[in-house]
């Protein structure tokens, strides 16, 4: 009789057991569709209050593909970035053939960098290691799949009932904090994305600075594979 | 420094973004202003000196104010474009004033599908991967090594674009091909007249590896073919290399007696590269570059001799014949950048040291391989302030006679450049 129990318990604990890809598939899809178009401006706030701003056009497909094309301000207008997978490319119109960059540089100066503007899915590039629960949220703990991501390991904070992220701290492997990712402001943008409109940024690595990503638009939406290649880059611009 | 001064604690500010300013508009105007001092070190005993002021000689230095201003616009409508770029140089030296006006762009484009472009008019193409030498750029003008993000004058030509994207290993192909025209007026400076040439590039994105073959062929020029590559070996390090072949080149070099010797044959020129970044954010990017079609060190001592014995002539004589010769090779292959075969180019770039944000210190040392002689160039740019950039560089040239960079003009330049985008 007791072997018996002991066999129900253990065969009905997995359905209670969390599921983290799970979740963080969720908290993706209700952040973005898997290919859509977005405009996004950039803020970056030095400590004395002097502010850059810059305004952004992306367009995304599926896990591994990614574009951004610069509007303002005038000195970086029809700057371009893309991302196929590992590959990640620059152009910039007066040098006019793309060079390649790496995630962790920054095309805009301040705290975000080329990882944060071209950003996949998480679960393209990360495994979720453990989650927790707690009253209202969840937190997971991701470990990137390869060295070639950004960052090694994220602690993320999701809202249980709305699986959004609420706060992301991008760590080393040595869990070092780089810089933490608030997500605020959910919006209703339409189309069934409902998701938050700001992400704000700080780091310890620059203490007084803070970064800020504001969603204007963000609209489902397919793309052939061939906008995500060199050639098209000076393209971008024709897909508004 | 203001920008050390903690932020003060407060209310949370509410941040804005008006959907206005995502409004696409079917025409766009902007551009760019550019003022550049430049104080200019003299060499009285370099060759160039020699050249350049036999019969107006200056002081120790050079002043130059230069001024540039270049407009754009594009519009758009369906799947056709036009977009126009000027470029107007402005400058007042020992020579006096002077203005040149051009269209550096001026082209239409008809995009019936996503995966095919049409484009005619005058257009940059800007083939390669090196950062300060592309010698498989067959179709465009060659750009100053000591400043390569400078926009160009491009050329009038025909041009298709077909790309396709696959799953694999082979993940993107394209293909470009260039009408170029070479006719009294269209093109005329490039080669031959008279001639209709024809180019392409076949790129590849394969196995992550960026990979172009490119040819050009019509008469203009001799026939060339070349590759190109460009590759991560890791996230932060950056690997690409050019190479080119010409066939039947032909190159004119004076012999020791002065004498204008015609030598042909095929020439081979490469370029090979590297662009590593560090965790600090320290840029360095070094590259070698083989200029096949360049002068031996040789073929140099025998120019500088000439224009040695050019001036000696004209001091005693007042005759100027053989400066007015040696002017006009200058003005040909013997007075471009890099003129000779073999160069190392290294240069350090360093953002935000000291958490100064948008100021990038650089350092740039090129070195001809052959005698030794080299510039080294400081520079220090700041693009803090919306749309405005300043930039300040130093240039200091070190070579023995008959060197490469010993007998240049100068010995030292300096530059500011302050440039507005609007």
């Amino acid at each position: 009789m007791l072997l018996t129990c002991l066999l129900i318990v253990s065969l009905a604990c997995p359905a209670f057991a969390l599921d983290g890809k799970m979740i963080l598939e969720q908290v993706d899809r209700n952040l973005n569709p898997e290919s859509y178009e977005t405009y996004r401006k950039l803020i970056n706030i030095e400590p004395d209050g002097r502010k850059k701003e810059f305004t952004l056009f992306s367009v995304k497909k599926g896990t591994d593909k990614v574009a951004a094309l610069f509007l303002a301000p005038a000195s970086d207008k029809g700057r371009s970035t893309l991302r196929v997978g590992d590959n990640m490319w620059l152009n910039i119109p007066n040098i006019g053939k793309p060079i390649r960059i790496t995630s962790l540089q920054s095309v805009v100066g301040g705290v975000f960098n080329n990882a944060d503007i071209l950003q996949l899915d998480y679960t393209a590039e990360y495994d979720v290691e453990k989650v927790e629960e707690k009253a209202d949220q969840y937190i997971l703990y991701l470990k990137a799949k390869t060295k070639t991501v950004a960052y090694d390991r994220l602690k993320m904070w999701a809202d249980k009932d709305k699986k959004l992220p609420t706060k992301i701290e991008c760590l080393t492997e040595a869990k070092m904090l780089i810089k933490t990712l608030y997500f605020k402001d959910v919006k209703d943008f339409s189309g069934g994305i409902v998701r938050p409109a700001v992400i704000e940024t700080d780091s310890p690595l620059y203490k007084g600075y803070k970064s800020i990503i504001i969603l204007a638009k963000i609209k489902k939406k397919n793309f052939k594979d061939e906008v995500f290649t060199l050639t098209f880059m000076t393209n971008l611009e024709s897909l508004r | 420094m203001f920008w050390l001064i903690p932020k003060l604690a407060g209310a949370e500010e509410s941040y804005t973004f008006d959907p206005a300013e995502t409004e696409k508009k079917p025409y766009y105007v902007g551009g760019y202003l550019e003022f550049k001092p430049v104080l200019l070190g003299l060499d009285h005993d370099s060759a160039f000196y020699k050249l350049r002021f036999f019969n107006d000689p200056r002081g120790q230095n050079l002043l130059e104010a230069n001024g540039r201003i270049q407009l754009e616009g594009s519009y758009e409508n369906n799947i056709f474009r036009i977009y126009a770029k000027t470029n107007t140089d402005l400058k007042s030296s020992y020579s006096g004033e002077s203005e040149r006006s051009t269209f550096y762009e001026l082209y239409g484009s008809v995009k019936p599908l996503t995966n095919l472009k049409f484009d005619v008019g005058k257009k940059t193409m800007k083939w390669g991967k090196g950062y300060a030498w592309n010698p498989v750029a067959f179709v465009d003008r060659p750009k100053d090594p000591d400043d390569p993000e400078q926009a160009l004058e491009g050329y009038i030509v025909a041009t298709a674009d077909y790309i396709k994207s696959m799953d694999g290993p082979l993940k993107t192909f394209s293909f470009t091909s260039v009408l170029f025209p070479v006719y009294d007026h269209v093109n005329e400076a490039f080669g031959n007249n008279y001639k209709l040439n024809a180019a392409g590039r076949f790129y590849f994105l394969l196995y992550d590896t960026d990979i172009d073959l490119l040819f050009m062929t019509g008469g203009s020029r001799t026939d060339r073919y070349g590759v190109d590559f460009s590759r991560n070996i890791s996230t932060n390090f950056e690997v690409h290399g050019e190479l080119a072949y010409v066939r039947n080149f032909q190159k004119s070099a004076l012999d020791v007696s002065g004498n204008r010797n015609m030598v042909e044959g095929d020439a081979v020129s490469y370029v090979i590269g590297m662009r590593h970044l560090t965790t600090f954010d320290l840029t360095t990017i070094i590259e070698y570059y083989h200029n096949g079609m360049g002068f031996s060190g040789d073929d140099m001592k025998n120019y500088y001799s000439y224009i040695a014995r050019g001036y000696n002539t004209y001091q005693t004589t007042g005759n100027a014949t053989i400066l007015n010769n040696a002017l006009q090779m200058s003005e040909g292959s013997y007075g471009r950048a890099n003129a000779m075969a073999n160069y190392l180019y290294v240069r350090f770039s360093q953002k935000e040291p000291f958490d100064i944000v948008y100021f990038t210190p650089a350092l740039t040392w090129m070195m001809n391989t052959d005698d030794q002689s080299w510039s080294l160039t400081p520079e220090l740019l700041y693009t803090g302030i919306t749309n405005w950039e300043f930039r300040i560089r130093t240039g200091i040239i070190v070579g023995a006679r008959n060197s490469d960079f010993g007998e240049k003009q100068n010995d030292y330049r300096i530059e500011l450049r302050v440039g507005y985008y609007f």
